[in-house]
């Protein structure tokens, strides 16, 4: 395990929580052109962090240094070339692109995600409408997603990922497009879930609101360093 | 409603879809049987009549299929992914992909079918019917193969065209020397054996459900392996 980040993790103070995510000395190379004139470019160099129960945490870094790539790999969407994650089964991901289908409306959506993640009928439509109300796009649900604007597309994305209500949230730029009142609604969301014991994973080249993170890391050089 | 039906709707709410399924079969059945004959006959083949017709309805199910499979795979991307990873499992997504095309196979061989009735009034219309379905679930799988491979829907409909020229043009009937092994092969014999009033052998049937049950599964695959987990 990488010694920097998680021990300065651990030294912060309260009571720790159980730890819901954990990246340890994750590697991961691009391989680019024919297989003759093969190209290596190693994105994560032993890329280490962690998340516990009831904490918000920042991920920053600049434009290509690979916060993307590593959120992709705690997800499942990439493979890792070395190290280890440990995250658990009920998690939610919100993708900086909205991975959606443009020709289904959000209704629809919330019906194929209620079903990918076994909650009933009673259950989902209990959590779909008090996220699109949270969300304030309640008028907006029988839309076709080709028809939203981008920040409601975004607001869909994120409800997605907070349908089932994760024990571990993953958002990677959540907040591209929202309007301010939007996203400060999203802030005090964020708030309270993870005063309800989520752990949140946030994923952003600028965070402006660091005083409401227990931690921020910064992935540079392909390590993550804890920033004071 | 469950995701079947969520992903058929997702491509019927394409306008352009909806055009396909009347445009084509017209064009392909009632408007170009001749012309299909002559180009035939310009190559060496001894297509026409009812059995150009009837090929014609074949090509018609498997010009919208392939189309429409190619639009699958493209749609299939990203966002199926992401409902895999969420709990459904690429097994179940893959499962509901091939359902939906299945089901819109199943549309497009009926209009090119009901084109086919509607025209020559068919001897062999069981055969006919299965025939052109079988020519829609191969190109279906044709379709389905190139959106795994070619993300640009321009790139990959032109894609999906040129193989399709390629197999109308090399297929039984259009010349002298048809190429033997082309996907198509099979669902082509029959229906020309069916246009000029003949049954077919068991044998062929047998060939030709090898052929769209070898075709289904490509494209199963293709919808798992779309669907998966990198990690």
């Amino acid at each position: 395990m990488g010694t920097g980040p998680l021990a300065a993790a651990a030294g912060r103070p309260g009571p720790p929580t159980a730890r819901v995510l954990l990246v340890d000395e994750v590697v991961k190379r691009f391989r680019r052109g024919p297989p003759w004139n093969r190209r290596s470019a190693a994105v994560l160099r032993g890329a280490s962090l962690e998340v516990r129960a009831g904490e918000l945490v920042g991920l920053v870094g600049e434009n290509g240094s690979g916060k993307s790539t590593l959120m992709q790999i705690v997800v499942g969407l990439l493979p890792r070339d070395g190290g280890r994650v440990e995250r658990p089964e009920r998690l939610g991901y919100c993708p900086q692109t909205p991975l959606l289908w443009d020709k289904l409306t959000a209704t629809e959506h919330f019906e194929l995600f209620a079903e990918a993640y076994r909650l009933d009928a009673e259950q989902a439509a209990r959590s779909r409408d008090a996220l699109v109300a949270e969300l304030g796009f309640v008028k907006y649900v029988d839309y076709r997603v080709e028809e939203l604007s981008g920040g409601t597309r975004q607001k869909l994305n994120l409800a997605l990922a907070l349908l089932h209500d994760p024990e571990l949230l993953l958002l990677d730029e959540p907040y591209a497009g929202f309007d301010w009142e939007t996203y400060l609604r999203f802030w005090a969301m964020a708030e309270r879930r993870r005063a309800g014991g989520m752990g949140i994973l946030i994923v952003s080249h600028l965070l402006a609101e660091r005083d409401r993170l227990t931690r921020v890391y910064e992935l540079r050089d392909g390590r993550c360093e804890v920033l004071a | 409603m469950n995701r079947t039906a969520l992903f058929a709707r997702e491509q019927i709410r394409t306008p352009f879809t909806l055009v396909m399924l009347i445009a084509v079969p017209a064009v392909f059945v009632v408007a170009s049987a001749g012309v299909l004959a002559e180009f035939a006959r310009a190559l060496g083949g001894g297509l026409a009549g009812e059995a150009a017709s009837a090929l014609g309805a074949g090509w018609a199910a498997a010009f919208i299929a392939g189309t429409l499979g190619f639009f699958q795979a493209c749609s299939a991307r990203g966002a199926d992914r992401r409902l895999a990873l969420a709990g459904a499992g690429p097994a179940r997504v893959a499962a509901s992909r091939i359902c939906a095309s299945v089901a819109l196979a199943v549309v497009a061989s009926a209009a090119g079918f009901a084109a086919l009735e509607l025209r020559t009034g068919i001897a062999h219309p069981g055969h006919a019917a299965l025939a052109v379905l079988a020519f829609a679930l191969v190109y279906l799988s044709v379709g389905v193969l190139v959106g795994s491979l070619i993300t640009a829907p321009l790139e990959g409909s032109l894609a999906v065209c040129f193989v399709f020229l390629l197999d109308v043009f090399s297929g039984p009937g259009m010349t002298e020397h048809a190429a033997p092994y082309s996907v198509s092969r099979k669902a082509a014999d029959i229906l020309i054996a069916a246009g000029l009033g003949e049954g077919s052998a068991t044998g062929d049937w047998i060939k030709l459900g090898l052929v769209v049950v070898a075709a289904l599964a490509a494209a199963f695959a293709v919808f798992v392996l779309s669907a998966r987990s990198r990690a």
